[in-house]
């Protein structure tokens, strides 16, 4: 079960939307970082069970997070939310080891499966 | 220059704004992939409001060493109704003709349109694709729909060092800056939204109910 989440986003207000789509009496702990120097921060301090990672951002952009966090971690579960969802970037992302890709502006229904997705892949890990 | 969104906005709205603006740039990014068939990526917008009489000493800021400009305007209508201007620095429109054109060079001799006329309409298309997917999907994010009109080269090779503005001095400009990455080449331009007071105030209201949309 997902006990804490870190959302990585320059943007208060997707930040702010992500957390609006999350179930109602969630409990979860949620940590937020503004840009993706932050966020590996974040994330090796906290060690979130699940990260959602914007990719288009200041300072260190997602993919350099995602990769930076998977090279100290390779059990990560990192969520890619963006709007663009071209091709070529849900392969890049895939590659670089995110579990699921979610379409901006998320909406509940896409973070429910996400999270259910990443408890999934949780679950995997500790039966391993 | 007033450069700051602040008059205008309230901070919550500009922050609101802003990631309506990431949103629709994202999107318009991987529809633009479909429709020309090309890796694209629009950068992060930048935004700020202008007023019309302080717009061409900030392109000039923005935009040195290039002084001189292309400017594309397309007229969209809707709740939101106003103007688009894309403004690419002078010589951009030979990069975008190659990148249409690359893979068909070995036919180019058989093109029987001039040299001039290609580039011309490359930036009016370019224009078109742009503008119309970037307000496209904004207008889509607030519930609303927008017409087009075709759109037109306002300004060729406008000297921006000693120009008038090409927006009322009175009326205010929401200027986005973006990065228009294609494959390899960078080509670097503006987006301009020209709006009347009525429309800033419906964008005002669309922009609260869509964070209200998520409760």
């Amino acid at each position: 079960m997902l006990k804490s989440i870190l959302i990585v986003d320059d943007s208060p207000v997707a930040r702010m939307i992500m957390k609006k789509c999350l179930p109602p009496d969630h409990g979860l702990i949620i940590y937020e970082a503004n840009n993706g120097k932050e966020g590996v921060e974040k994330f090796l301090l906290h060690k979130p069970d699940l990260t959602f990672m914007d990719l288009t951002m200041p300072v260190m952009d997602g993919f350099t997070a995602l990769s930076t966090i998977k090279k100290h971690d390779p059990q990560a579960i990192v969520i890619v939310a963006t709007a663009d969802v071209q091709e070529k970037v849900l392969r890049k992302v895939s590659t670089m080891g995110a579990l699921h890709t979610i379409k901006k502006p998320p909406s509940k229904a896409s973070v429910s499966e996400a999270l259910q997705l990443a408890t999934s892949a949780m679950e995997g890990q500790n039966k391993a | 220059m007033s450069g700051d969104i602040q008059p205008l906005f309230a901070d919550e709205e500009k922050d609101i704004l802003q990631e309506v603006m990431n949103i629709a740039f994202g999107q318009a990014s991987a529809e633009l992939a479909e429709v020309i068939d090309i890796f694209v990526v629009l950068s992060v917008p930048d935004i700020k409001v202008l007023k019309g009489s302080d717009l061409p000493d900030y392109l000039c800021k923005e935009l040195k060493p290039a002084t001189t400009v292309n400017i594309i305007e397309q007229s969209f209508l809707g709740k939101f109704s106003g103007q688009a201007l894309l403004v690419f620095p002078a010589g951009a429109e030979k990069e975008l003709l190659h990148l249409f054109t690359q893979d068909q060079e070995s036919n180019s001799q058989d093109i029987d349109i001039d040299i001039d006329t290609l580039e011309t309409e490359t930036l009016l298309e370019v224009g078109n694709i742009l503008i119309g997917a970037c307000i496209g999907k904004i207008a889509e994010l607030l519930n609303d729909v927008v017409a087009y009109d075709p759109p037109h080269i306002t300004a060729k090779n406008l000297n921006l060092e000693n120009c008038e503005s090409p927006v009322p001095a009175e009326n205010f400009a929401i200027s986005i800056r973006t990065m228009f990455r294609f494959e390899q080449q960078n080509v670097e331009g503006y987006l301009f939204l020209i709006a009347n007071q009525s429309s800033i105030d419906w964008l005002k209201k669309a922009l609260i109910a869509f964070l209200e949309s998520f409760e």
